[in-house]
């Protein structure tokens, strides 16, 4: 299928176009159901912390909040499945609540070291500078979607980026190993690129508090659906401005053109700005026909590749400087 | 016994030594074959099963033995890494192991440590002296907001309030919340795993 000046699809299927993706199927209750829950949630979420008290409108609400609707995003995996071959299985689970967990616990730790924030705040010590405090005094919406918008607009370019870059791109390939989308598939991936990915401005700005508790509720009502196995109706509106489970699926498929695309986190619009979103999806996902990475291989890929490639270039050179006798 | 025979686990009776502790990687069982039907017969209704990605398997006699790499999240049997099936008494006898059991069952020790870490690391990390602590300054907040009815804002640290991750030390709780799920996830695995490859060969035979 031509889309623009490339070719998508030509080594494995996809689907390319919102007329030509399935939709749900039931009765006017169920479509209703997976028609409205995104932005309902979306809504909902966002007027919660809008107007919640200061003592619940707090860090640990939006944990609790989150692990909630991740539990109930894995109960509509169960009820309504986009692909019968995407289901989650024990042994899929546990890989992705591994990845979940160095995500909480030993990555966290490291980032306080050397994650963004901690950089920044290091550099604005050293050079005497104040946070950028015009920000707070923007209506809490505003400053919200816009801690929101810059991480998205950063995350887009570093994707991108690991996409064309062959550096950075050993450390994303593991992500792309994954051979099915379910809730915490965004987790899975080498600790190096959760660190870059991770890689943020937001630290040289100052915000209310209920604002970032806010911008943490766009994140999580948009950018939790790249990876689910959920089938919905989503709204005209919602897919032109939001990354879909379409968008990333076809991310994720095995057609190396199709990956070059939608690389946006949470705001596809920000790739129909660069020429780089395509609407379609993708049942059939991995790399190398699909092979599945174990957790071992994930870890070590990214050093284990690299060297590999620096020896055949390195030896390459070598034989090539060496006239055949 | 010399110290190389205990440390691979095969003492003289070693294999029935490992045995004390490899039913946490393997699933063992049987299932009963209708009367009259042949070892062979019984294999070939099994045998699709092993025509997977990253499957390789043999038959030899009344036994299959298969072992798996790098096999897809689809493949039915993908929990296994390998392991025998052997018809013998009528029966199907089945061995098999998997790496996913026993790295579930290690992973709350990984967890725990890295609960542990953290403890470490935050006493290494102890800032030098207790800063005088800060007059909570006033937050501004858009005449919008306020319009609108949106709570005034709160600064950090007055009456409790929280800040928002930033410069938050790290706690160890999500260490022992994981360690505590991983160990749930084990016994769940090891019972649920059993049971539908169970279920599964016992529907393979029947077709």
């Amino acid at each position: 299928m031509r889309v623009g000046k490339r070719i998508i699809g030509a080594q494995a299927p996809v689907t390319i176009g919102w007329e030509n993706i399935p939709r749900v199927e039931g009765g006017p209750v169920k479509r209703a159901f997976f028609t409205w829950f995104q932005p309902t949630v979306l809504l909902g979420l966002l007027a919660f912390w809008y107007y919640a008290p200061n003592s619940i409108a707090k860090a640990s609400t939006a944990i609790g909040i989150g692990i909630g609707f991740k539990v109930l995003l894995l109960g509509l995996e169960w009820v309504n499945p986009r692909f019968a071959s995407w289901r989650l299985t024990w042994k899929e689970l546990v890989t992705d609540l591994f990845y979940v967990g160095l995500g909480y616990t030993i990555l966290r730790l490291v980032d306080s070291f050397i994650g963004s924030d901690a950089l920044i705040k290091a550099l604005m010590a050293q050079m005497h500078w104040e946070k950028l405090a015009w920000f707070t005094g923007l209506p809490l919406l505003v400053q919200a979607f816009l801690i929101s918008f810059l991480f998205d607009f950063g995350q887009y370019w570093m994707h991108r980026g690991m996409h064309n870059w062959y550096p950075l791109w050993l450390t994303h390939s593991v992500h792309h190993y994954i051979t099915q989308l379910n809730i915490n598939k965004g987790a899975v991936g080498n600790p190096v690129e959760l660190f870059l990915i991770g890689l943020g401005v937001g630290g040289f700005f100052d915000f209310l508090p209920r604002a970032a508790l806010m911008a943490g509720a766009f994140g999580l009502a948009i950018g939790t659906y790249q990876h689910i196995n959920v089938r919905f109706n989503s709204p005209r509106w919602w897919r032109f401005l939001f990354n879909t489970t379409e968008h990333h699926s076809l991310h994720h498929s095995q057609d190396y053109e199709a990956t070059r695309s939608n690389y946006a986190g949470s705001y596809i619009f920000i790739d129909r700005m660069f020429g780089t979103c395509v609407d379609g999806e993708a049942e059939l996902l991995g790399m190398e026909e699909g092979r599945r990475m174990s957790i071992r291989e994930q870890m070590s890929f990214p050093f284990t590749e690299g060297w590999r490639t620096m020896k055949e270039r390195l030896g390459g050179r070598t034989a090539s400087a060496v006239p055949a006798e | 016994m010399s110290g190389l025979a205990l440390a691979r686990g095969r003492a003289p009776g070693g294999e029935a030594n490992l045995r004390w502790i490899d039913w946490i990687w393997h699933v063992r069982g049987a299932v009963t074959l209708e009367p009259g039907m042949s070892a062979a017969e019984a294999l070939d209704r099994l045998e699709p099963l092993f025509r997977e990605r990253g499957t390789r398997y043999e038959r030899g006699g009344d036994a299959l033995s298969f072992r798996k790499k790098d096999q897809p999240a689809q493949d039915r049997m993908a929990v296994f890494d390998s392991g025998t099936l052997r018809v013998e008494g009528g029966a199907l006898r089945y061995d098999l192991a998997s790496r996913m059991l026993l790295a579930c069952f290690l992973a709350p020790l990984l967890f725990l440590a890295f609960a542990q870490a953290t403890v470490v690391v935050g006493a290494w990390h102890q800032p030098a002296a207790e800063a005088p602590a800060a007059k909570p300054k006033a937050l501004p907040m858009n005449p919008i907001d306020k319009a609108l009815g949106a709570p005034e804002p709160e600064a950090p640290g007055k009456n409790g309030a929280e800040g928002i991750g930033r410069g938050k030390k790290p706690s160890h709780t999500p260490g022992y919340v994981f360690a505590g799920m991983f160990a749930v996830l084990y016994l769940v695995g090891r019972v649920l795993e059993a049971r539908m490859v169970r279920a599964l060969f016992v529907r393979k035979l029947a077709a």
